[in-house]
């Protein structure tokens, strides 16, 4: 079923490339085809549900078995990391596509170097792409270029690096995020506690700028 | 009669006409769990809203790759942890798939029966608070009696209310206890009774009506194009639902309906679990009919471990327990997707093995968070007290959207 639809692809982009592993139909294309890929798919073989764009660090796919069990917690340290050669493309977005009507389902995949993390967005097409795609650039650092509002999905803005990176270690700390000015809550925007010069000890929440008596 | 009319003009321009920013939650009792609202309010009505996510951000994924596949399985249960078995089965069908193999008969069986029990009291938790957010505490109160009820079930079959961890790859960690079948028929009709309290109490309750109905409304396209599942896409009229359209387990031999609503609105997202209550019930007495007796796990020493007899018994045992204890399953390599219908709609797992005894990659889709993303859209134009039936009737739930 699925691989009328690989075909349909390879109509339109002969050099897409069509895989399968255990019924799940996949098509690799190139980075600048994806957004024509998925709205040929989308328009023409009615795949409407984006159900989920997720992606994968091949970096230490080939490694050696650093088993399990009562050794989860171990993993690559750096240095080896280091004398590991490159793998290129060392990334991979997947568009988890379905079609309600005609119950198939296939997904695109797009292969990506680690010195050019930018995927053309999929927002125009799917709604629900927004926050996938958030997610990715969340979790992995992959831009996607022309999306309305690219920020961290899950995670904090200050949060530095790149967690499902497989070159993050699992047991890395976050340095602390300094507090910020916020504005007092009583008259409206202005210094805060911690901030413009005033100790935190001195200052009370909200009322450093308040003149007792109003609240008398 | 001109010049009143231009004086109620000059009192409403003077009016104040800016617009408010309130924040709900992350800690809101209305919030269910942990999520941030910064909603702009112009009077009562909201313009804008923006949801901010990842409170409850636990790196499910960054975890379970440096866990054994196995070991993954409790990590799940914290996923959706209102229906946490059907998370287990949602996770373990993915490494089957991934592996090639199936689990026994019964064991499919019994998945189905947990599972949908397990939906049940999903739903339930949804309709209680509901009621409760809306003012009818009375609604609440039976949906828990009915929900402890399945719980207590549940607990008695796998050891633990919420946090079962109880599928194995190749099928179930433990069979019906003695007695437990007789237990489940007995206190069935109870929870029905109790649905069917909620029923007359909600569904043609004028206050309810008039707070949920025309609330929220999405047409079936957009829901697909924000990538609704489950009830709430249902509710919008599209029949979609996983167990039908591409069955799993033993959903073939099943005989139940997919309710379908029509207007896409608070009403029907409710009347729609409420009905998906009752045909879950009709699966989990087909299944008791049904079940063969016979054994409830592969003996494939590869994948599941041996009988703990084999294993004090002998060598074979031993080392085959060793090998799956310490270096877990070898999974072949491969990249699948797999998905199940979940509580909230099509729980979906990337998978990604490289071979080794843990997964390479594993990331998770929540049916909740395309429906969370969808939040502003919903909600927008509406008055403020209209968010909080709105906001419960997606039943967002933060383990899952916030992984």
């Amino acid at each position: 079923m699925s691989q009328a639809l690989v075909d349909l692809v390879r109509e339109r982009f002969p050099d897409a490339k069509g895989s399968s592993h255990r019924g799940d139909e996949v098509v690799t294309v190139r980075r600048e085809q994806v957004v024509d890929v998925v709205a040929l798919l989308r328009n023409q073989a009615e795949m409407k549900l984006l159900r989920q764009i997720a992606a994968v660090d091949l970096l230490t796919f080939a490694g050696e078995s650093t088993g399990g069990g009562a050794l989860a917690s171990i993993e690559v340290p750096a240095y080896a990391l280091e004398k590991k050669p490159r793998v290129e493309p060392r990334f991979q977005v997947a568009y988890n596509l379905y079609s309600i009507v005609r119950k198939q389902s296939l997904r695109v995949r797009v292969e990506l170097r680690s010195d050019d993390l930018k995927v053309p967005t999929i927002t125009p097409l799917y709604r629900t792409a927004d926050w996938w795609e958030r997610y990715v650039f969340d979790m992995f650092g992959i831009e996607f270029v022309g999306h309305p509002n690219l920020q961290r999905l899950l995670l904090y803005p200050e949060f530095v690096g790149y967690p499902l990176r497989k070159d993050y270690p699992v047991r890395k700390r976050q340095p602390l995020v300094p507090e910020l000015d916020f504005p007092d809550l009583v008259r409206g925007p202005g210094p805060g506690p911690g901030g413009a010069g005033v100790p935190m000890s001195q200052t009370h929440v909200g009322r450093q700028n308040v003149d007792p008596d109003a609240y008398d | 009669m001109t010049e009143q009319i231009q004086d109620s003009l000059a009192v409403e321009a003077e009016l104040p006409s800016s617009t408010m920013t309130v924040n709900l939650g992350p800690s809101h009792p209305a919030m269910h769990g942990t999520v941030r609202l910064i909603v702009t309010l112009d009077g009562e009505t909201i313009v804008e809203a923006v949801p901010e996510i990842g409170f409850l951000h636990r790196g499910f994924s960054k975890s379970s790759e440096h866990s054994t596949w196995h070991q993954v399985l409790p990590y799940t249960d914290r996923l959706n942890y209102v229906s946490p078995i059907l998370n287990n089965v949602g996770y373990i069908m993915g490494v089957e798939k991934l592996l090639g193999i199936k689990d026994t008969e019964r064991s499919q069986y019994l998945r189905v029966l947990a599972g949908e029990i397990s939906r049940i009291t999903d739903h339930l938790t949804c309709i209680g608070a509901i009621g409760l957010e809306l003012g009818a505490f009375t609604v609440f109160l039976y949906a828990m009696e009915a929900r402890e009820l399945l719980w207590d079930r549940i607990s008695e079959l796998t050891g633990a209310r919420v946090t079962t961890s109880w599928t194995r790859v190749g099928g179930v960690a433990s069979d019906l206890p003695p007695g437990w079948e007789q237990k489940l028929r007995d206190c069935l009709p109870r929870v029905m009774e109790l649905t069917g309290e909620v029923d007359t109490l909600l569904t043609r309750n004028r206050i309810f009506i008039d707070r949920t109905r025309g609330i929220g409304v999405l047409s079936a396209e957009e829901a697909v194009d924000w990538g609704f599942t489950g009830p709430c896409l249902r509710a919008t009229g599209v029949n979609y639902d996983v167990r039908k359209a591409h069955p799993y387990l033993v959903y073939d031999r099943m005989d139940f309906e997919v309710p379908l609503g029509a207007s896409g609105d608070t009403y029907d997202r409710y009347i729609l679990r409420l009905e998906e209550i009752r045909q879950s019930h009709r699966i989990v007495l087909q299944c008791l009919e049904q079940m063969p007796p016979g054994p409830i796990l592969i003996d494939d020493w590869r994948y599941a471990l041996p009988p703990k007899k084999e294993v004090f018994g002998s060598i074979e045992g031993v080392m085959a327990h060793f090998k799956l204890i310490t270096e877990g399953i070898q999974v072949p390599p491969g990249e699948v997707y797999v998905y199940t219908e979940g509580a909230n709609g099509e729980l979906g797992f990337h998978l990604v093995s490289n071979g080794k005894g843990k997964p390479y990659a594993i990331q998770v889709r929540g049916p909740g968070l395309p429906i969370l993303s969808a939040l502003p859209r919903l909600i927008k134009g509406h008055a403020i007290a209209d968010l909080i039936p709105i906001f419960d009737s997606i039943n967002m739930i933060g383990g899952e959207v916030e992984q």
